[in-house]
């Protein structure tokens, strides 16, 4: 299968007096794989259907190959989607199920046969050809979806939710199954999704997306190490975030005094006009000890406080932090299988610590 | 068994359901009964048995024309009310456009009208339009009142349709006509078949428009029943009945074996 290069010029889609996506460009490399990542609402869906031609875009521009499909009707797309429920047609047999795109292609019975047979080889369900979808469980269904799109040898592979609908152990292993696929086809995909975990897992890119506007795109570590805004630090897993002042520079850190109280020395200080900042800390870079009558005091990236709550979650532990000047603050702390019992329990008083180099600077609007 | 069905307050379930049979079927039985009394009254109980009423019915012209005229006209019905109900509720479901719910109401609204107002409107409008074939008014009345039927069915059984099914189909590369064609128009079969039914039942026993356009050369079956009753009422009339009781039931059995009716009725 040929990789498409799939670009979106300024694309706007207004509905009456509400803005679904809001001037939004893209570009997605040949044979990667991109994740539309948002809460509800904030255009991903939307941007995923106009790619598909399924809803038509108030202004703007997609190119696939440089070639302008814009006004390309969707049957003429060559395009394979996938949907939450999976949309398999509940009166046609799996092997129905997939000869379709190639009937729809004038694809005559006999060698239709055997490129179906071959899809379904490729999706691992060469004994189920004869099934209805309803005989089916929700994997298989999505398998047979999969199937479907993929026989027609599509340009891009959209994915709209795909494994939401699956219980949390199959929908891991089949995200990885998927992005292996994909990896071995070559074939450009986009998919839409809430869930961070199946972004971060399955997606060469990541495209957060908010209230129709991209928040910002990069890779996985970007995302999750260099969060651009408040709104991607809290998205995309958990920070602690202080809300503070830069106090000084230093070369090309500097330090920051949190409202908190909290003085907080970064590395690496972006270029700003205001002095305005947030300073985000990943709960990992927290290391919590035993108070002991440690010196705290004026010294950065330290802070005393009580342990609120303690959550054991297997391999690591959430400890619930009450600084001395309120704020709350959480660690995750990896668990050691000889250790027993946890390291510090409710009513504890602890230091926390952290690098320099886990405090992540974003100037506020 | 469904346990609601067993148990000590079983027997009322039984009693209420046999009182409601009884209650719905007695006076078509009793219609049934009368027609084939001996005597040239109608009287119940029936006075012997005979089936001359029915050799009667059968040979009298009046009422052959008038079945072929009630059979053509609702088969017309229904083909009408099927061409027009199904791209109609198909618009109303998946369109977005202002004032769906509007022209819902409207489309429907035939169905609570007083049959006998639409149909002396139906009267004028034809009249003044100058259309005097008084068969082709019958099948414009009829349409008219069966149409809501179908588009009642239709829409009800489309709003089931998951609309990805149709998305999916046309990622796939089927146009809209196709995608009708080979994924919605599966899905809705039992909805369909239903309304023609309903389509083809109401105009069959259709007599408050029937009345006002139909002429003496053109009488639907109702109106040749009524005519016969209000000249002599002997058991020729319930002999009519039956016969048309016994084609209502062979066409819902009909229904029944092609798409099974407890589906098409339950959407």
């Amino acid at each position: 299968m040929k990789s498409a290069e799939v670009r979106l010029e300024n694309i706007s889609k207004q509905y009456h007096r509400l803005t679904a996506v809001d001037n939004v460009s893209l570009k997605i490399e040949p044979g990667s794989m991109i994740a539309l990542l948002g809460p509800s609402g904030c255009g991903k869906t939307t941007c995923l259907r106009m790619i598909a031609g399924l809803i038509r875009p108030t202004s703007g521009g997609i190119f696939v190959n440089n070639a302008d499909i814009t006004h390309v009707p969707v049957h003429r797309r060559n395009i394979g989607m996938l949907f939450q429920n999976y949309a398999l047609f509940p009166h046609l047999t799996v092997e129905e199920n997939i000869a379709f795109g190639l009937e729809m292609r004038g694809i005559k019975k006999a060698a239709a046969k055997a490129r179906v047979a071959e899809a379904l080889t490729l999706v691992q369900l060469s004994s189920f050809g004869g099934r209805y979808p309803a005989q089916l469980s929700g994997g298989q269904q999505q398998r047979v979806a999969l199937g479907r799109a993929l026989v027609i040898e599509p340009a891009m592979l959209l994915l709209d939710e795909p494994l939401g609908a699956l219980d949390k152990g199959l929908r891991e292993s089949m995200q990885v199954e998927l992005r292996a696929l994909q990896q071995r086809l070559g074939l450009t995909t986009i998919m839409v999704t809430h869930d961070q975990d199946e972004a971060l897992t399955m997606a060469d890119k990541i495209v957060v997306m908010r209230a129709g506007n991209l928040e910002q795109v990069g890779s996985a570590t970007e995302i999750y190490q260099r969060p651009v805004s408040k709104f991607v630090a809290s998205f995309i897993g958990v920070s602690n975030m202080f809300e503070g002042a830069v106090e000084r520079r230093e070369g090309a850190g500097g330090l920051v005094a949190a409202k908190s109280g909290i003085r907080l020395q970064v590395d690496s200080m972006p270029s700003m006009a205001s002095s305005d900042v947030t300073v985000s800390i990943r709960p990992e870079a927290i290391t919590v000890e035993k108070a002991n009558g440690l010196e705290v005091a004026d010294r950065p990236n330290v802070v005393a406080a009580r342990v609120e709550q303690v959550i054991y979650r297997g391999f690591i532990s959430h400890y619930y932090l009450r600084t001395q000047g309120g704020q709350q603050l959480i660690a995750f702390e990896q668990n050691q299988l000889h250790t027993t019992g946890l390291r510090h329990t409710v009513g504890d008083e602890v230091v926390a610590r952290w690098d320099a180099s886990s405090n992540h600077v974003i100037p506020n609007p | 068994m469904d346990e609601r069905f067993s148990g000590p307050g079983a027997w009322i379930l039984y009693a209420i359901t046999i009182a409601m049979m009884i209650f719905i079927l007695s006076p078509l039985l009793l219609v049934m009964a009368v027609s084939v009394s001996d005597s040239y009254f109608v009287t119940f109980p029936p006075e012997g048995f005979t089936l001359k009423w029915y050799a009667k019915v059968l040979q009298d012209r009046d009422f052959i024309d008038a079945m072929q005229l009630s059979i053509l006209l609702a088969l017309g019905a229904t083909i009408g009310s099927l061409l027009l109900g199904v791209p109609a509720a198909f618009a109303l479901v998946r369109g977005d456009f202002f004032g769906a719910a509007a022209i819902t109401g409207f489309l429907l609204s035939p169905l609570i009208f007083p049959a006998l107002v639409t149909g002396l409107a139906l009267l004028q409008v034809l009249s003044r339009l100058g259309s005097e074939d008084a068969r082709l008014n019958l099948l414009i009345g009829h349409i008219v009142v069966t149409a809501p039927y179908v588009i009642r069915t239709v829409l009800s059984s489309l709003l089931l349709v998951d609309e990805n099914l149709e998305d999916a189909a046309r990622t796939l590369g089927a146009s809209r006509m196709r995608t009708f064609w080979r994924v919605t128009l599966p899905q809705i079969a039992s909805g369909v078949a239903a309304g023609g039914l309903f389509a083809f039942m109401v105009s069959f026993d259709n007599y408050p428009i029937s009345m006002w356009l139909a002429n003496s050369e053109y009488s639907p079956v109702p109106l040749v029943l009524m005519r016969q009753l209000v000249n002599v009422f002997d058991p020729s009339v319930p002999a009519m009945s039956t016969i048309i009781i016994l084609f209502a039931m062979a066409g819902v059995l009909v229904l029944e074996r092609l798409v099974g009716l407890r589906r098409a009725l339950t959407v």
